[in-house]
């Protein structure tokens, strides 16, 4: 943003008073007439109005020669933003414009206000576009953000709550949501203590933390093992520095709020944000650019329902197995699956066939290794 | 062999490219009307100042002029002399009361957009990796201003004032633009052009600029309420003042018009029924929504449609439409809509969508959602069912080298598993 903010701080100090202003040659204009009415008023009717039309031009000449100026500057900004902005957004007209879509989006709107915890903007949006939600998801984000406010200040008891009353869906999810809460406050008891006593920290261990002994053993030792480390200054030089982590504590907030969602059957982040983030983030320039290709090669942009242009997409934001042969390069569908050859090699079961009939024997051979197999030994994959 | 795969390609289907390096350029393609918009913005408040200037400064050197003549010709008594100077000096009192009325209440507060607004986007510019916490609350921001920009063109302005107001981002968005913009088109929808014809008139060498008819399109409408209404005469002069002068461009539309008064409001005569529908309203606002929007360098749809669009295309896959694949993390599969048949949400937006493509092959490990690669290799219970290997190793290491499929059930060792190689 260096060309455009360049040519507005010129634009600023044209208008700021600080170079010779408009506001200036204006004064001197009223100055000049100023002293015309006195001279007039002492009795003098013509001698000092000959000269007036030339001082008024002169000023006027002065002024406009600054409008000018901020003119040039203004076009000159302009030009930055040209350059920087080359080009504009494409338009999809009639995108999501159906009444469907449009209740499909107040939807999701709705719900990532209430999700974000915008509790006021969300029941004046849905005021404003009568998105019915059913109250109780409504009270789940309410009841999600108290719970979070508390962990915010330090206070895991309401957390708790929730995850003693979810116990069976964590442990089914293998969470390690309740054992780092008492992690949390094992650590606070232990580094609040002056001078260091680390007892009421370990009675706390002994009552909360030991049922979690099984799950997490190597934790759950180094977690005794840093009592040796006090206070704070000496745990952070030891090989325990990260349990000083304030990490440690801030981190609950969002691996709660990812539990509270999954057990909602709710996505670990924000939908709206995951979409927007990738749709902004260089997925719209890729297939903008796509079309331009196509159509600089004569080509129409296919209105099949695949795009033929791939856009990369984060590891995060791969949620499902795509398997692609090689030897065919096409995507595995539920009529031609992934096959695994007695070497582990994968193939599509077209492509196996194929080979199949082209060896013209019960045997296939791998076309990644020496390996021959037996056709019907392929193992149906599913990932 | 009939057919070799390229096997000079380094097993890059599971080789997945740190990609969160930022793409800027695919970022600012969003970002031109948010720098455009206060720029148009402080290039009218400068035309406003501009025919202020003239027309004080104007007027004041016609006077001083006339009066140097009449000075020089001695035609002129001191009272007259007086009240010419007194006149004078008060035109320039208010042109300079004027001015800085202007520089205070507009052009010192779009310069500060400006200026927040490009210096939003310098962070941006300064940003490497998504993966920063900086990028995050960028983001956030960018979110909120596309709800906002939403929630504005959709008639839902209290929710926009507010996200703007609890978010801070009043300058970041244009909520005066577009209620300004709604109070005309409110009023067209009121059958009244009046609000419309005045900024028609305020924009009149933009518009001409852009070949924009929305002016025309007014005026007929209003000769065409008078035809309604049976004012013949006043119709009349009505298209003598305003419509003729279009006669170059518009001529057939004119004598169309023209005609138009031999017909009244309830008649069956094609072209002239199609006068007379009030649904030419309902085009007047979508025409002046299209003018008001273009020279102000907003794009016609919502930039959330077009993030949407894109994001949605780039993820949506067939698996998002199959129970057995299904994923609650993934937006296209869309957790939110809850456990019935149809998608509510982003689901059911994505329909509207292509899918997107993939040349190479990613494993996704459905225990740990990890990406599968060598370091951490897919492998297979005996049914064909496949997990990356550190999920199995851990389950395992749990459970006295057992491991279960989380989907079928089925148990064997861990040292049962086959290893895949998706090449």
């Amino acid at each position: 943003m260096e060309g455009p903010l360049k040519e507005l701080t010129k634009l600023e100090k044209l208008s700021n008073g600080k170079a010779p202003s408009i506001l200036d040659s204006l004064d001197a204009l009223l100055r000049s007439l100023q002293d015309a009415k006195e001279a007039i008023q002492a009795g003098d009717t013509y001698e000092p109005l000959q000269p007036l039309a030339q001082v008024v031009e002169m000023r006027k000449k002065e002024v406009d020669d600054r409008q000018k100026e901020v003119y040039s500057t203004l076009s000159r900004f302009g030009k930055a933003l040209d350059k920087k902005f080359p080009t504009s957004l494409p338009t999809y007209s009639g995108t999501f414009s159906s009444q469907s879509s449009k209740h499909a989006i107040e939807r999701t709107v709705a719900l990532h206000l209430l999700r974000t915890g915008q509790f006021d903007a969300a029941e004046i949006f849905i005021q404003e576009s009568g998105v019915e939600i059913p109250p109780a998801l409504k009270f789940q984000f309410i009841e999600l953000h108290q719970i979070l406010r508390a962990l915010r200040n330090q206070d895991i008891g309401p957390a708790l709550l929730w995850t003693e009353k979810h116990r069976s869906f964590l442990r089914s999810r293998s969470s390690p949501l309740e054992f780092y809460l008492h992690r949390s406050q094992y650590i606070r008891l232990l580094l609040s203590s002056h001078p260091p006593d680390p007892l009421l920290a370990i009675v706390y261990a002994n009552a909360n933390l030991r049922p979690f002994y099984n799950e997490h053993e190597s934790e759950f030792q180094r977690l005794m093992a840093c009592v040796a480390y006090m206070p704070l200054s000496k745990l952070q030089e030891s090989t325990y520095r990260d349990l000083a982590q304030p990490s440690l504590h801030f981190d609950l907030e969002p691996l709660f709020a990812k539990e509270y969602c999954a057990s909602l059957g709710m996505s670990r982040q924000l939908p709206l944000r995951v979409v927007g983030d990738i749709g902004g983030g260089g997925a719209l320039a890729r297939i903008e650019k796509g079309k331009k290709v196509m159509r600089e090669r004569r080509s129409e942009w296919s209105q099949s329902d695949e795009l033929p242009i791939e856009i990369p997409l984060l590891p995060e934001n791969r949620y499902h197995s795509i398997f692609a042969c090689l030897v065919s390069k096409e995507q595995s569908t539920e009529h031609n699956p992934p096959m695994m050859m007695t070497c582990g090699h994968v193939i599509s079961k077209d492509s196996l066939q194929k080979l199949n009939k082209a060896g013209g024997r019960s045997s296939v051979k791998c076309p990644y290794c020496p390996t021959e197999s037996q056709f019907g030994s392929a193992l149906q994959l599913f990932f | 062999m009939t057919e070799c795969p390229d096997l000079t390609q380094p097993h890059l289907q599971l080789i997945i490219e740190m990609e969160s390096k930022l793409n800027t350029d695919g970022i600012l393609l969003f970002e031109q009307p948010f720098a455009r918009v206060p720029y148009e913005n402080y290039r009218k408040i400068f035309r406003t100042s501009q025919k202020n200037v003239e027309r004080e400064l104007g007027a004041v050197l016609s006077t001083s002029k006339d009066l140097s003549s009449r000075a020089s010709s001695r035609s002129i008594d001191q009272e007259a002399a007086l009240k010419s100077v007194d006149g004078m000096i008060g035109r320039v009192e208010n042109l300079k009361r004027k001015l800085s009325y202007l520089h205070e209440t507009a052009g010192k507060p779009t310069q500060d957009v400006m200026r927040e607004r490009l210096h939003h986007l310098a962070t941006i510019e300064s940003l490497q990796n998504s993966s920063q916490p900086e990028f995050s609350r960028w983001a956030d921001t960018r979110l909120d201003r596309w709800l906002v920009d939403w929630c504005l063109r959709n008639g839902k302005e209290n929710t926009a004032r507010k996200i703007a107001k609890e978010k801070n981002i009043e300058t970041l968005v244009d909520i005066d633009l577009f209620t300004g913009i709604k109070r005309i088109e409110d009023a067209l929808s009121k059958h009244s052009c009046t609000d419309a014809l005045a900024w028609c008139s305020e924009n009149k060498s933009a518009l001409r600029k852009i070949k924009s008819t929305l002016e025309f399109d007014l005026r007929l409408q209003e000769y065409i309420e008078l035809s309604r209404l049976r004012q013949t005469t006043e119709a009349i002069a009505y298209a003598k003042k305003y419509l003729v002068s279009w006669q170059e461009t518009h001529l057939s539309q004119i004598q169309q018009a023209s005609a138009l008064l031999a017909f009244p409001p309830n008649t069956r005569c094609g072209p002239y029924k199609r006068l007379y529908d009030p649904s030419r309203w309902n085009n007047l606002v979508r025409s002046f929504r299209l003018a008001i929007y273009n020279l102000n360098t907003l794009p016609t749809e919502p930039l959330l449609h077009l993030a949407l669009y894109a994001g949605l295309v780039a993820l949506k896959l067939p698996a998002c439409y199959d129970h057995a694949t299904k994923n609650v993390d993934c937006p296209v599969c869309d957790g939110e809509s809850g456990p019935g048949l149809f998608p509510l949400g982003l689901g059911r937006l994505a329909e509207e969508v292509p899918f997107s493509h993939h040349a190479n092959s990613t494993i996704v490990c459905r225990i740990s959602g990890k990406i599968m690669d060598a370091d951490n290799m897919p492998m297979a219970f005996p049914s064909g069912h496949v997990y990356s290997r550190e999920a199995l190793e851990e389950m395992a290491a749990r459970n006295d080298g057992i491991v279960t499929c989380p989907r079928t059930g089925e148990t064997c060792k861990f040292t049962a598993l086959r290893k895949v190689f998706i090449s």
